[in-house]
């Protein structure tokens, strides 16, 4: 047992019962950039800043809001090479699941997989936490669902939630603006200006990201849709959901509007 | 003598209107030797759910074991009954992964929806499998079950019609069977109720 | 063995009995004493006392017997009996003649009427059986018609003996009873298509014999009457009918007695079933749940 002095798990327990490895994890994701996620009555939003380090960076190649399943999403705050690991773990177990039963993977089943792998980080030796807690929407049988699972391992159900810089002006601001009988379009239009809150500098199509997943249950990001939009404008968009998104989409109008 | 004659075995399942049916012989035996009358083939794994298992009585047995397994673990984590389509693609993912050295197993599954829509399919011994509208058989009386269903079997009957059809498809078919037979047990399903019975045959 | 070379085609002779063309003679077990004190050529002319066949040409006639046999491969599956007791033989079979696992009839008769005072039982080969014991019937009537007398049960059971060996290892598949009653009073001979013949009290043939031995050993006296002897075959049979799967159908019983056989029953075991072990209605156990009070 040469290694086993390195081998033992890096979250050990302090003294005082705390796992500071979480608690460093939790303020990395902290730092990150903000990412919020908001449950309607028949549908789920997520979004999430997309600040780049510099102008130079093509932002199209950027995605920080990407899909599982078909009809489930996600976003981080954090760090966004700990959260590509996951989203590739919670894509395969959600495919084995899809090939052991013939369906979708239920957004419970999948979320408690990916919480399961982001716990098992915390108490496996030679490994660290994940720098990342995560959104997740998704709708199915049981309807529109949203989850936050955080580097610990431990998730939560939320109608809507926070993460990442300003969690907690947003979370208030989130508070205030929520009602049960949430519509779609108000919910994008509460994500936004939730995101704007805090926002430093302009705000636009170009430095946000948005996710939407409704009764259709096909999860539809910004940088999916673009290219839908971007066309759209030429052509008459004609699917229903497209149609809801492309209006969101003319992001720069609508955040004129509020922009005081 | 195949390995899936060995123990000797009839099973057939029928769609009803809203409901269905899945019998099976209540033999045990081995080869021509019978060595019990009061065997169980067919297993309930919930109130709307039921799976037969033709062939090789030891495997059926560990395999039913192993669905049971699968199936409560299911049940507590995610808190639902299983849809019997789900079940079937469970059975065949866990009959395939013995592709090699399977289970000597025919299944018949037979379920309710939750729209009680029934549900009937059976599958081969690697996992294959066939879903039907009107009825699936297995076991060493599949030939004769074959021929009485297609004769006896009408659509949408109701509850106690399909109860007289499969036990009459059952026990006619066995008595052109050396291996199965000695009594038949019938589970009729309706969205309401579980109807089980013992059916009388011959003891030859 | 000898090869003889005609032409393209090769013959296969085989056991002392080789005669002309290609058949196969058993005129070798006809009693050489000539009846009526003149060469039975007379008689014999025109018929032969014992059938002969044809042999097949073929070139590999060992393999074409191989897989001939396998070709008639009887359906193995009965349970046949019969013992002698105080007031004569009796002598039971089931009905069922399957095939592999089908089964291919119900109604079999496996208890052949040689005569009115001899009865062969069937298991192996139907046909074998039922050829060999017509034969039999024709040689007995013929020893009849010779000798003005009836052939003894032992005699009879012999000539089929004879006849059998002469033919064994070319695939016939013969398990029978001889039962019969003759001067000496009641007989009983086993006779197989080895060509093992055996004397006895009691004997049971078939892939169902083990369990009607089982209930014909249990409940076998000499001195039973023929009621209880109808009554011990019945169930014998039926018990077999019960445990093996390849017997079934109806139990028939037969008795010989001094004046001939007679049929005493025919009963359909599936029914038998119930009449042995009626269907009592399942006592309903009332358990009413009951608060187990903290230990």
């Amino acid at each position: 047992m040469g290694d086993s002095q390195y081998s033992f798990s890096l979250t050990t327990f302090s003294p005082s019962g705390k796992l500071v490895q979480i608690e460093h994890a939790l303020t990395a994701v902290g730092s990150g950039q903000t990412s919020l996620g908001i449950k309607a009555a028949n549908a789920v939003v997520i979004a999430t800043e997309k600040k780049l380090p510099s102008i130079l960076v093509d932002e199209t190649s950027v995605q920080k809001i990407q899909l599982l399943t078909p009809n489930i999403g996600v976003v981080y705050s954090g760090m966004g090479p700990d959260s590509r690991v996951l989203v590739r773990k919670s894509r395969k177990q959600a495919e084995q699941y899809h090939r052991l039963y013939k369906e979708p993977i239920p957004v419970t089943q999948l979320v408690r997989e990916t919480a399961a792998v982001m716990q098992e980080f915390t108490q496996s030796g030679g490994v660290r936490p994940f720098g990342v807690s995560l959104l997740i929407a998704g709708f199915d049988d049981n309807g529109p669902q949203l989850y936050q699972v955080d580097p610990s391992g431990s998730y939560f159900s939320w109608k809507a939630s926070a993460m990442g810089k300003n969690v907690s002006n947003a979370k208030t601001f989130l508070e205030k603006r929520y009602t049960e009988d949430l519509e779609l379009d108000d919910a994008v239009h509460t994500a936004i200006l939730t995101l704007k809150e805090g926002f430093e500098g302009q705000i636009s199509g170009k430095n946000i990201e948005i996710g939407v997943i409704g009764t259709d249950r096909k999860f539809r990001s910004q940088t999916g849709l673009r290219l839908v939009s971007n066309g759209a404008s030429k052509q008459k968009v004609t699917d229903k959901w497209e149609q809801k998104i492309c209006m969101v989409w003319k992001l720069d109008m609508l955040l004129k509007c509020h922009v005081k | 003598m195949s390995i899936f004659e060995y123990n000797g075995s009839a099973l057939v399942a029928m769609v009803g209107k809203n409901c269905f049916a899945i019998a099976a012989d209540r033999r045990l035996g081995v080869q021509l030797q019978t060595i019990a009358t009061d065997f169980q083939r067919i297993y309930k794994m919930h109130d709307r759910l039921f799976i037969g298992l033709s062939g090789l009585a030891t495997d059926a047995q560990t395999l039913y074991q192993r669905l049971v397994f699968r199936h409560k673990l299911y049940q507590l984590r995610e808190e639902r009954d299983m849809k019997p389509e789900t079940f079937a693609n469970l059975v065949s993912a866990i009959l395939y992964e013995k592709r090699f050295g399977p289970y000597f197993c025919q299944p018949v599954i037979a379920g309710l929806s939750d729209e009680d829509k029934p549900f009937i399919c059976t599958m081969d011994s690697i996992g294959a499998k066939e879903l039907a509208k009107d009825f699936v058989v297995a076991g060493t009386a599949s030939e004769s079950l074959y021929g009485a269903c297609e004769a006896m079997y009408k659509p949408d009957l109701e509850p106690e019609e399909l109860f007289e059809t499969i036990s009459q498809a059952l026990l006619a078919s066995v008595d052109r069977d050396c291996l199965s037979g000695w009594g038949g047990h019938v589970y009729l399903v309706t969205p309401t109720e579980i109807k089980e019975r013992i059916l009388k045959g011959r003891m030859d | 063995m000898r090869m003889v070379e005609e032409g393209d085609r090769k013959l296969y002779p085989f056991r002392p009995y080789v005669c002309d063309g290609m058949k196969l003679d058993t005129s070798g077990l006809e009693s050489t004493a000539p009846v009526f004190g003149i060469g039975n050529e007379f008689l014999s002319s025109g018929f032969q006392m014992t059938p002969s066949f044809q042999l097949p040409s073929a070139t590999d006639f060992e393999g074409f017997q191989k897989e001939a046999i396998q070709m008639v491969k009887p359906a193995k599956g009965t349970t046949t009996l019969a013992f002698i007791f105080k007031h004569g033989v009796m002598v039971a079979a089931d009905s069922r003649a399957s095939m592999g696992g089908y089964i291919s009839s119900q109604s079999v008769k496996k208890i052949i009427e040689i005569n009115p005072y001899m009865l062969g039982t069937m298991a192996g080969g139907a046909a074998d059986c039922q050829f060999w014991h017509r034969n039999l019937g024709i040689k007995c009537r013929l020893h009849e018609l010779a000798n003005k007398r009836r052939i003894t049960v032992t005699g009879a059971s012999k000539l089929l003996a004879n006849i059998l060996y002469s033919y064994r290892g070319m695939g016939l598949s013969v398990g029978t009873m001889i039962a019969g009653w003759d001067e000496t009073g009641p007989g009983l001979y086993y006779v197989d298509s080895e060509g093992g013949r055996l004397k006895g009290m009691r004997f049971s043939v078939g892939s169902g014999s083990p369990y009607a031995y089982g209930v014909l050993d249990n409940g076998y006296r000499y001195d039973m009457t023929i009621e209880e002897a109808a009554e011990l075959a019945r169930r014998a049979i039926y018990h077999a009918t019960f445990r093996d799967g390849a017997s079934g159908g109806v139990a028939s019983v037969y008795y010989v007695g001094s004046e001939g056989w007679k049929k005493l029953s025919g009963d359909d075991v599936g029914e038998l079933h119930y009449k042995y072990y009626p269907v009592v209605p399942a006592a309903s156990v009332e358990h009413e749940m009951v608060e187990v009070g903290a230990a």
